[in-house]
């Protein structure tokens, strides 16, 4: 299949789901498209194999959004995606999450591990993650953030999965999500009330879940997911039953799906897209800002940012904490997937503007200064959004004054690495310092 | 070690530039071209020390301001900017006003377009010969004060001024229309050979017409 074929196919996955299951308004425009940034980000990181915490008011869509891209982008019938949720709450234990002892073998003096079905499917969904307990979070950080699930001495590792987390707003039964946990998530989205118009569309078809059941299918899945396969011959058996399932789709609706194959060419071409020279350097720039503490060499959480720095109109005066290495990654990896999906050629600035905002909403810590300051603005997004997004936009306001300049200078900074003896170029932002650091020179 | 850099391994840096620098470069470009024709005009008639106003002169003047502008490339509104430039004193060395003034006019009879507006009331002072042989199919409207010799030897064109003249309006035209909506000064219509000159409110004094029309505030009242 060609890669406008595999890109055909998801948007018609996209433009199915909008029509049929996931009813919401539009909330993001880009390459002059309007798109709903719940199932837009919830399709690129089924598409990716990403991660996204997908908060919102209960009974808002969260869960389903994610179980129907879970399904659909991963030919996985709706009730094996039931079965394999994670539901947050207090009592939930490690063995109910990944896996448990083989009583019967256990009994005859034998560890075996019995994989939860969490574990073994390439769709994760964490229903509610922030009515875990803090300290039970920490057991789910290795496998968010590799795959990696390990219980007694035994280890299963996921070559291909996506995770769906959703979480609702701080009630009296919630925790704070850790950071180390959330700084994982590759973005997070909040699924917004569709609007009276939509609410009541939703109540008229109620039968919609129905479209992605296969009770039979489901059953055979149950049946090799017990059992104890060797871990090849496992994988081949569930992704025969899930193309049967892409199969049964297309017959039934009509509707072309990815197989395993499918979906590793899928992220090859999103892999193989570049940045263009501004989307790199406005990066960077962004980078700069997230991360840049004159004072104290770098930003950190525990150390204040003082007053009467040059620096105060910049990002850093406003936040607690640094950015962290994952944060790039989940911009460069969501812009790539988004550009794909638009046809866009490459990643711009506009690809990078548009995830911009759900990769930083929840790892930007904010002093509460800012936050008084801004809480009360009128806006659509919840607060951790909007904040991101007014921070993004203002980062670019000041890259458009001096894309030419910082450009200018980090193509300067090349040569000087190259060994020629030049002057690295100076300017008014974090970024020029951050690059005489990285030439080893001093201010 | 990896260059962390490499991805601006091939950025050409681009001098941003902005339409504004291009105007203002070519708008430079074009005042000193006007300076050096003034300048060489002024070379010309400065030969004998003072100059005077005599027909023969004036004929001449105008005839190098004609071939000294011939290589310049301008437009109207280089017109109003080079008298602003005439008026400040630090780019032209000497301001004469009558050869100015014959320069000022040749450009105005020579310009590709045919109707022309110069703002010179923020000027400092007033330039002559502002109009003169204007030709037929052409005005000039200058908004603010003109000198002497306004619209003098007018050659069928349409001359406005907003403000007032000096003497000798209209000397020496034979056809065409001038309008001045104040004042204007001595001699007015000296010589005239025809056309009309329509003045708002006082006429300092009419000279010799020999044709033609002179109106004050509507009412004719020359030649006598």
């Amino acid at each position: 299949m060609e890669n406008g074929t595999y890109r055909h196919t998801a948007r018609k996955l996209y433009d199915f789901i909008q029509s049929n299951l996931y009813f919401n308004r539009p909330d993001l425009q880009v390459g002059g498209e309007q798109f709903n940034s719940t199932l837009l980000f919830s399709l690129l990181t089924a598409l990716l194999g990403g991660k996204a915490l997908i908060i919102g008011e209960p009974g808002l869509g969260k869960t389903t959004a994610a179980e129907y891209v879970g399904s659909l982008l991963y030919q996985l019938p709706a009730g094996t995606v039931w079965a394999s949720e994670v539901s947050g709450h207090p009592e939930q234990t490690e063995e109910k999450i990944i896996g448990r002892p083989d009583l019967g073998k256990l009994n005859t003096g034998q560890e075996e591990v019995v994989w939860s079905h969490f574990v073994q499917l390439p769709v994760k969904i964490v229903d509610e993650i922030n009515r875990l307990p803090e300290t039970k979070q920490s057991m789910i950080l290795d496998g968010v953030d590799r795959g990696n699930w390990e219980y007694l001495n035994e280890m299963i590792l996921n070559d291909e999965y996506c995770l769906f987390a959703t979480a609702n707003y701080q009630d009296q039964g919630t925790n704070t999500i850790i950071a180390p946990l959330l700084d994982r998530f590759d973005v997070m989205v909040e699924s917004r009330y569709p609007g009276p118009s939509y609410a009541f569309l939703i109540s008229q078809r109620q039968e919609k879940e129905e479209l992605l059941r296969h009770p039979d299918l489901e059953r055979e899945l149950q049946e090799v997911l017990k059992e104890k396969l060797p871990p090849e011959e496992k994988k081949s058996r569930l992704g025969a039953i899930s193309e049967s399932f892409g199969t049964y789709l297309q017959e039934s609706l009509q509707l072309s799906t990815l197989d395993s194959a499918s979906r590793e060419k899928v992220r090859q071409h999103i892999s193989a897209v570049g940045l263009d020279q501004d989307a790199n350097a406005y990066a960077r720039m962004l980078l700069a800002e997230l991360s840049f503490c004159e004072r104290h060499g770098q930003k950190r959480s525990s150390e204040v940012c003082e007053e009467g720095c040059h620096y105060t109109g910049y990002l850093c005066h406003r936040l607690r904490n640094c950015a962290s290495n994952r944060l790039p990654v989940s911009l460069a990896n969501y812009a790539k997937a988004l550009a794909w999906f638009t046809d866009a050629g490459e990643v711009g600035i506009e690809e990078i503007r548009a995830v911009g905002p759900y990769c930083l909403a929840h790892r930007a810590q904010w002093t509460d200064t800012h936050l008084s300051l801004l809480q009360k603005d009128r806006r659509d997004d919840p607060l951790q959004i909007h904040l991101a997004r007014q921070a993004i936009s203002e980062v670019y306001q000041r890259y458009s004054e001096q894309a030419e300049r910082v450009k200018a200078a980090l193509a300067n900074a090349y040569r000087i690495f190259q060994g020629e003896v030049l002057e690295p170029l100076a300017g008014d932002h974090p970024i020029y310092a951050e690059i005489r650091k990285d030439l080893n020179l001093e201010e | 070690m990896f260059n962390p850099f490499e991805d601006f391994k091939d950025f050409l840096s681009k001098a941003k530039n902005l339409p504004l620098d291009r105007l203002a470069a070519a708008h430079d470009q074009i005042m000193g071209d006007l300076a050096a024709g003034y300048g060489k005009l002024v070379e010309q008639e400065l030969k004998s020390l003072v100059w005077f106003v005599e027909h023969n002169r004036v004929i001449e003047a105008y005839k190098t301001a004609t071939e000294v502008i011939k290589e310049v490339s301008y437009d109207a509104h280089s017109i109003e900017d080079f008298c602003y430039v005439l008026d400040s004193g630090t780019d032209i060395p000497y301001l004469i006003s009558g050869p100015a003034g014959i320069y000022i006019a040749a450009l105005c009879n020579n310009a590709d377009e045919d109707a022309i507006v110069l703002r010179l009331g923020e000027m400092k002072r007033t330039l002559h010969f502002l109009g003169y042989r204007l030709p037929y199919g052409k005005s000039l409207r200058v908004e603010g004060d003109a000198g002497n010799f306004t619209g003098s030897a007018l050659q069928g064109g349409e001359v406005t001024v907003t403000g007032s003249t000096g003497d000798w309006a209209g000397a020496g035209m034979t056809e065409g229309k001038i309008s001045i909506h104040k004042h204007c000064g001595r001699n007015t219509g000296e010589w005239m050979q025809g056309g009309e000159i329509w003045v708002g409110s006082r006429i300092r004094g009419l000279g010799r017409v020999a044709s033609g029309q002179i109106y004050q505030a509507g009412e004719p009242v020359g030649p006598a």
